[in-house]
């Protein structure tokens, strides 16, 4: 089971998971963990890669903190749940293979999307299972594009959440988000950018810091929570997870380390003069972000910038549906004249991306989640098209079947083996399968390949013949017994190396294959060839009524 | 409110029924549903469809139209059952016929639509909500949607399965109740007195299930089953015992079969019928099937349906003694000698001689064990002795040693080092703390604990299991030797376990101490060897741990153990550890990165403070706490800080009889000492910063409080405020009540001219123009606190959430043509 939907009602399952691997942060993918594991009693292990596990408390926080703002301390888990529940995780490197149990192993690639953010292929015997999470296919400022090799599993379940979306530059949003941000402190105004305390926050932050330091910029960008600091730290300490060019930086510096960037108190909001201000959270509903956008709200000169989405029910949805009145507390009215500006920098894999990891992991099946039905709807055709594979889309709730081709392992008897290698060929090899026959008994969880005889005997069975029959229909104008008599020479011209008898009661024989001639009184002349023979012989008896279909020489 | 929202609503319509737009997305839908179910209950139904004619319309034409969305016409279904919910309503609806067009799927503009779940959920949720007058229920059955009912009930969409099974059951339910059957006696009523069509239909459901369960096809058994449980555990008489003597038949086939995937659901019908009638009658064999599940021990599943059987409530005695046997069998099979092993069954040996059967198995035993224990469950057949020398074997077995006698078992081998069952075997060992019977293995059961406490192997969530397993043993039954043991082996561990590599080791060691010192609180002995063992100077040196969580559970124990020690006045150690204690603690307030470490010191003082001897020791640093918390970048760490001075405002003013109206002399007097003290320790700065947070909580916090100190002067009539004089320039929360203060001032001045007064003793005393310093029951005048407090209980985003909100943004949405591409998460 791979990470769940915040809403808890999706947690009373039936059937109790046997790990579960976290693919990131985001607390759509991590917010009902502490949840399953502290509340639902979920015992077993939770796996995530080490930047998840030491950034996920820090979210999940955050959470906690936005819904007891909302609701009071009800109902909802603790800190220290949440510390209980981030003992439980199993830290794993990426490509690392961790054995789950006898059978059931897990393996984590990178995904970009944020840090530590990872792909799992889950594999079973020979079958196996990739789930994406989130990821990105292409490098940002921050972080590399997600990687998965050849694995060919038998689904994989990828997001689409740009399933019809096909990005444009990444670099023209950056030039006009700081074209955006310079011409506001020019003007003297002040730009409020809301954000999820991590992840596109530290990539913007790093956008304006090299801008800043190009430009010779002096006005001042604060960074406005206390969890960004313990945020920032991890981004340092993580830093070979993020990508190559920020690696390469960090021989001189690190490029966390910002030197523009300083933390916020809440009484420079009243400050005069330019600033810009990185604050949570970004969906404008309540803490700091919505305190300084009270406060900067009247002022054209002053700028908003969302990049991120806001759900209804905040004031984040409002601005971004246009509103420029909002209700505030006790009838109050706020009128919204600062400039308003959406940024997307989004980190997920737009349709190209999705179809470039389908062409990396070659799967079998496609199976698309956390996406829109509709849009979904045109990728599955363009997946089913251009791969000829068949891809699912499941609603919540859904159950898809999918048919598998698993490769067994059965134990083959050794009678079996030697009697093969009598019948001559290559000697037997792992690289080059080979066709073998025999009788698989399938006894006490385990299955064996034996001849026949021996699964006769081992069962305490007796063999049932089964025979074929098929009659031909061919005109020759002579007796039963000259037609007989014909189809024998024909035979032994034809069988050179098989052993044919002519019985005096008027049959052939080959191996096992019985040849009989009648006809009627009334057309003589229209033979009707009986053959009869047994399954072993199953090949030779559709050779020779293909053959006797044809007729006889002349 | 709802007046706006009902002028809203026919703009709201028109935009949801329109095609062109893109509809709102699924919580908004969700949350305008949830504002009308408020609105139906709230008042006459009838009233809301008679005055909001726009939303027949709306219904009418979401069904009509060629291109509804699929979530419109999701939210239109439930929403039309939701209004068709008492007769009257119905009736408008069924004056155009526009009840069948809504429900009946071939009269809508799109067929494909029925495809969709959401759809189909929808279909079934608003025929739930219409179902609370005959009449739904006659239009269910007069237009044959049974039928369709039990055709979803094996729907592909979980959800939708579901919601048919509680459909059908509340149709049943519906159909039994009083005002169905003509008020007679609903247990006595026989079908008889239904109409016709309501009969057919409540066979035609009944019918289904006895077809469900007989069928060969798993998925349609699984729905059947679930329907019957839902029957059973919602339904009352007659349907229980009609539905139960058609379904026996086929119940018992499904029993005697034995199939693996059905347990869970067979056991959960028969848990359900445990608590019906159908109990305590032998013909409905409820007792036999339960029996039939478990057989003679001698089947694969027979384990499962033990340990489902154990855990069941209104169990007979005799079943749940013939399943406990069945489930310690693997437990004793693996710890017994092999001479006693010929009895075990082949199964079992079987079972235990595969890994993952082996291990499945054992941990069915053992959490059945525990959840015994947790009823003190008196065993009969076998002692608790025995079964506890087991569980001790059975960790033994995995953690590597094993009695050579056993050696030969193949479980051995499953079991080394095997976490699941160490866990398992833990928290059984733990549970089994309450029986008196085995105080005499207490020996053994440390040895065990403390070989898991000592081994390096032993995985960080199994220590946590051993502490808790060591705790409840402890503190069950203390025991003559205790001490020794405590000091002697468990301290030396403990000290090695904090400086274990895996910051969860050493956090679960610190939460260990944490509980034991609590535990012993008082036990002077304890005390001294925490002292004496080197103990407290390894917590402090943890104090300083690289992990935040680590540092966060360091200060508790220290906190703790400076409560411990306080009781020991004896001790001279005491006031250094404090000392030393304070010091590294307030390092950690002030320059702690992390959060946690840093509302444990907050945290800390608070219970200090709450024990009454350490309140001289703690007021140098009281005021820096107050200070530092109070502006913390945490919300918790304001919490707790606030929580602090709730605590010191307690502590300084139980020694006023505030309660009574008037004051002695006297008594003012130690109030204006008491408020004096607050002044200076810096409590009014941090209430009055800490009412203007951005944090909703914190504000309600410090309201409260400062609503407190408010009754509090009003009830003291001569208070000296010249002694309680703030001043409001230079601090944060001094703006706002400067700017209350001069609005105030202001507004009765202007009262006084239009009244041809001219000045007051006020404006006298605090000009217009001199604001600096205020009174503190003055400046609890100026705050409209009541309304701040009114205000601060509601939900932070009440207003942005509210009915009238979600309909301004599904309106402004509508204009709002431009499509935002914005980040997803």
């Amino acid at each position: 089971m791979c990470d769940f939907h915040v809403r808890f009602s999706v947690l009373h399952y039936e059937v109790s998971p046997l790990s579960v691997p976290l693919s990131h942060f985001h607390l759509d993918h991590c917010g009902a963990l502490p949840y399953m594991s502290e509340m639902v009693g979920y015992d077993g292990p939770i796996y995530m890669t080490h930047p998840t596990k030491a950034i996920c408390p820090i979210l999940l926080e955050d959470f906690r903190k936005i819904t007891v703002d909302k609701k009071g301390e009800t109902n909802f888990f603790t800190s220290q749940m949440i510390k209980d529940c981030m003992k439980k995780v199993v830290p794993l490197n990426l490509h690392q293979t961790v054995q789950v149990d006898e059978e059931l192993e897990i393996k984590a690639y990178y995904a970009g999307h944020v840090l530590g953010a990872a792909m799992f292929q889950i594999k079973v015997g020979s079958e196996s299972v990739v789930y994406t999470g989130d990821y990105n296919m292409t490098p940002d400022r921050h972080l590399g594009a997600a990687w998965i090799d050849k694995c060919r599993p038998d689904i994989l379940i990828s997001e689409s959440t740009y399933a019809t979306t096909i990005r444009d530059s990444k670099r023209c949003r950056e030039r006009d988000f700081l074209k955006k941000v310079h011409e506001t402190v020019e003007r003297g105004g002040k730009v409020l950018i809301p954000v999820f305390a991590l992840g596109r926050a530290q990539e913007l932050c790093i956008l304006l810091e090299t801008f800043w330091e190009r430009m010779n910029l002096k006005a001042p960008i604060y960074f406005s929570t206390g969890l960004t600091e313990k945020a920032n730290h991890y981004y340092k300490l993580f830093i070979t997870w993020t990508n190559q060019k920020i690696r390469k930086t960090f021989v001189q510096r690190n490029m966390f380390e910002f030197k523009h960037i300083k933390a916020f108190d809440r009484s420079y909001a009243d400050n005069p003069g330019p600033m810009v201000v990185f604050a949570t959270p970004g969906m404008l509903h309540a803490g700091q972000s919505l305190q300084i956008f009270k406060k900067w709200a009247g002022n054209e000169k002053n700028m908003l910038i969302m990049p991120g989405y806001c759900v209804q029910g905040t004031v984040g949805h409002k601005i971004l549906n246009g509103q420029k009145k909002l209700e505030m507390e006790g009838r109050a009215t706020l009128d919204v004249k600062l400039q308003v500006e959406y940024m997307s920098f989004s980190a997920h894999a737009d349709a190209i991306g999705i179809m470039q990891l389908i062409r990396m992991a070659e799967p079998r099946n496609m199976l698309l989640v956390h996406g829109e039905a509709k849009k979904m709807e045109f990728l599955k055709d363009k997946i089913e098209q251009e791969f000829s594979i068949s891809c699912y889309m499941p609603a919540n709730g859904e159950t898809t079947t999918v048919v598998t081709n698993p490769s067994v392992p059965v134990d083959i008897s050794l009678n079996l083996l030697k009697r093969e290698m009598a019948l001559g060929g290559p000697l037997p090899d792992a690289k080059r399968p080979r066709t073998m026959h025999g009788t698989l008994i399938m006894k006490d969880n385990s299955l064996r390949l034996v001849s026949p005889e021996q699964a006769l005997k081992e069962l305490g069975l007796s063999e049932h013949q089964l025979r074929f029959t098929c009659r031909v229909q061919l005109h020759d104008p002579h007796s039963d017994t000259d037609t007989l008599g014909r189809i024998y020479t024909h035979l032994k011209s034809v069988l050179k190396s098989y052993s044919i008898q002519h019985v005096p009661d008027g049959t052939v024989i080959v191996e096992s294959i019985v040849i009989k001639v009648t006809s009627s009184a009334e057309e003589p002349n229209l033979k009707v060839i009986l053959l009869s023979w047994s399954y072993q012989d199953e090949e030779l008896g559709s050779f020779l009524s293909t053959l006797l279909k044809k007729g006889l020489p002349s | 409110m709802d007046s706006d929202c009902l002028s809203l609503l026919p703009a709201v319509c028109l935009v949801l029924a329109d095609p062109k737009q893109s509809p709102p997305d699924d919580t908004s839908l969700e949350k305008l549903l949830d504002w009308f179910k408020e609105l139906h209950s709230q008042s006459d139904g009838q009233v809301l469809l008679q005055h909001q004619p726009c939303l027949l319309e709306f219904i009418s034409s979401v069904c009509m139209s060629k291109t509804t969305d699929p979530a419109i016409l999701s939210f239109t279904l439930k929403l039309t059952g939701l209004l068709a919910a008492t007769t009257q309503e119905l009736h408008l609806f069924d004056e155009g016929g526009l009840l069948v067009n809504v429900f009946e799927r071939e009269a809508w503009g799109v067929c494909d639509l029925w495809e969709d779940a959401s759809v189909r959920s929808g279909w079934l949720q608003g025929l739930l909500n219409m179902l609370k007058h005959q009449q739904a229920l006659g239009f269910i059955c007069g237009n044959g949607l049974i039928k369709v009912i039990l055709q979803l009930q094996n729907d592909r969409s979980l959800f939708v399965a579901c919601l048919a099974n509680q459909l059908l059951v509340h149709i049943l339910n519906f159909l039994t109740s009083p005002n169905m059957t003509n008020g007679s006696d609903v247990v006595g009523s026989s079908e008889s007195s239904l109409r016709p069509d309501w009969v057919s239909a409540s066979s035609e459901i009944m019918n289904a299930v006895v077809e469900a369960l007989s069928s060969e096809d798993h998925p349609q058994v699984l729905q059947g089953l679930r329907l019957l449980s839902l029957v059973l555990s919602k339904c009352g008489e007659p349907i229980i015992s009609t539905l139960w003597k058609d379904v026996l038949v086929p119940l018992e086939v499904l029993v005697n079969r034995g199939s693996e995937s059905l347990i869970q659901t067979l056991i959960t019908v028969l848990e359900a019928a445990l608590g019906t009638p159908l109990l305590s009658q032998s013909e409905y064999k409820v007792e036999e099937l339960l029996e039939a599940m478990l057989g003679d021990g001698n089947r694969k599943e027979c384990f499962h349906c033990a340990a489902l059987i154990v855990k069941l409530e209104k169990c007979p005695e005799v079943l749940k003694r013939k399943a406990t046997d069945i489930i310690l069998l693997p437990l004793q099979c693996v710890s017994t000698q092999p001479q006693a092993e010929k009895e075990i069954n082949v199964v079992l040996k079987e079972q235990l001689s595969q890994k993952a059967s082996c291990i499945s198995l054992l941990m069915q035993s053992l959490s059945s064990l525990a959840q015994l224990a947790h009823t003190k469950y008196l065993f009969e057949d076998i002692s608790i002795h025995s079964i506890t020398s087991s569980v001790l074997l059975l960790l033994r077995m995995c953690s590597g040693h094993c009695p050579t006698s056993l050696l030969h078992s193949n479980a051995f081998t499953h079991l080394i080092g095997c976490c699941k069952v160490q866990r398992c075997g833990l928290d059984t060992l733990g549970a089994l703390s309450v029986y008196e019977e085995i105080l005499d293995l207490r020996k053994d059961i440390f040895g065990v604990l403390l070989d898991y406490l000592q081994s390096p192997d032993s995985h960080a969530t199994v220590l946590k299991k051993t502490f808790q397993a060591v705790k409840r043993w402890i503190v069950c039954s203390p025991f003559p030797d205790l001490l020794q043991f405590i000091s002697h082996d468990l301290f030396p561990v403990l000290e090695k376990r904090m400086c274990d590599l895996r910051w969860e080791v050493r956090d679960s060691t610190l939460e260990f101490i944490t509980q034991l010192t609590t535990a012993l609180n008082g036990n002077s002995g304890f005390t001294e060897a925490l002292h004496t063992s080197g103990m407290v100077s390894v917590l402090l040196s943890s104090l300083a741990d690289a992990e935040g969580y680590v540092r966060a559970s360091a200060v508790a124990a220290v906190g703790e153990a400076v409560t411990a020690s306080s009781h020991q006045m004896v001790l001279v150690s005491n006031s250094k550890l404090l000392d030393e204690a304070l010091v590294q603690m307030m390092a950690i307030l002030s320059q702690d990165t992390e959060g946690f470490p840093r509302r444990a010191v907050v945290q800390a003082f608070t219970s200090w403070l709450k024990g009454s001897h350490l309140i001289t020791a703690l007021e140098l640093s009281l005021s820096s706490v107050l200070s530092l918390g109070g502006s913390d970048f945490d919300w918790e760490v304001k919490m707790h800080t606030l929580e602090l001075a709730e605590v010191l405002m307690e502590k300084t003013l139980t020694c006023c009889p505030y309660a009574v109206q008037n004051f002695g002399s006297s008594e003012e007097t130690r109030f204006t000492q008491a408020l004096i003290k607050f002044k200076n320790f810096g409590l009014f700065d941090l209430l009055f910063n800490s009412l203007f947070d951005c944090d909703r909580p914190v504000c309600e916090k410090a309201c409260a409080l400062l609503v407190k100190l408010r009754t509090l002067t009003a009830e003291t009539a001569d208070l000296d405020n010249s002694l309680l004089v703030l001043n409001v320039c230079g601090n944060r929360w001094g703006d706002e009540v400067q700017r209350r203060y001069l609005n105030k001032q202001q507004a009765k001045a202007s009262v006084s001219v239009t009244n041809g007064v001219t000045g007051s003793d006020e404006g006298t005393d605090c000009g217009l123009h001199c604001t600096k310093d205020i009174s503190l029951p003055k400046i609890l005048q100026i705050l409209d606190l009541d309304d701040m407090q009114r205000m601060l209980t509601l939900s932070s985003d009440h207003v942005v959430n509210s009915p009238r909100s979600l309909m301004e943004d599904i309106l402004s949405a509508a204009q709002h043509s431009e499509e935002n591409i914005v980040d997803c998460y």
